[in-house]
């Protein structure tokens, strides 16, 4: 179940990353967020963000011309 | 896991690099990523309290226009202010900048100068020996 969805539309490199990292630093391991960016940096720059801090990354989805990540905290 | 380490030497005082400094650091500091920037000749003035750094690669001088125009154009993308972003890195311990004590002499630069949040000025062998061990070192 999708705990928050935040959107960063508007929002570019690298402020989506440091948004969403902060989000993430309020949740509890296994709750899962949705982000909403249409930064195309978003592409790379959120899954290299992740693996850094080692949350899960389950999925990516292309909506028009935003992206959609759904992240877990491990 | 072990923090990776990067250092950066920034030897020009010009507004890309002032903000290619922040974008880096606060990015550096969401990936738990350490960051070390040595200030050196033009690049201390960045971190001097009442300098306001000029775009550098304008096709024509522009007096400071293009300083403005960039910060305009930055704020639309969500970045109100490049010193808040550095501020936030410093503060939570992953960015760390340096003033080179040989260019404060040369430049007659005070540490009081200099914002509160800078780490202690270091000579070239300080910063060397942060590099020892650092996976990567890149000047800017």
């Amino acid at each position: 179940m999708v705990e928050k969805t935040v959107d960063y539309t508007g929002f570019r490199c690298p402020i989506p990353v440091l948004k969403t990292k902060k989000e993430l630093k309020n949740l509890t391991s296994g709750q899962i967020i949705e982000v909403i960016s249409d930064d195309i940096g978003s592409k790379k720059d959120i899954p290299a963000m992740l693996k850094k801090t080692g949350d899960e990354l389950i999925e990516i989805r292309e909506e028009d011309k935003s992206l959609i990540f759904k992240i877990k905290k491990t | 896991m072990v923090m990776k380490k990067m250092n950066y030497i920034v030897k020009d005082h010009s507004f890309e690099k002032f903000a290619m400094m922040a974008i880096l650091g606060s990015s550096a500091d969401a990936m738990d990523i350490e960051m070390h920037f040595f200030c050196t000749f033009w690049g201390l003035k960045l971190l001097k309290k009442n300098f306001k750094p000029k775009a550098r690669g304008m096709p024509f001088p522009m007096k400071g226009m293009g300083a403005k125009m960039f910060k305009k154009r930055l704020k639309k993308g969500g970045i109100d202010s490049l010193l808040d972003l550095i501020k936030d890195a410093v503060e939570n311990g992953s960015m760390k900048l340096y003033p080179c004590t040989t260019t404060m002499d040369l430049m007659k630069i005070k540490r009081e100068d200099l914002f509160d949040f800078v780490e202690e000025p270091i000579g070239a062998a300080g910063f060397l020996e942060i590099c020892d061990d650092a996976d990567a070192v890149i000047s800017l």
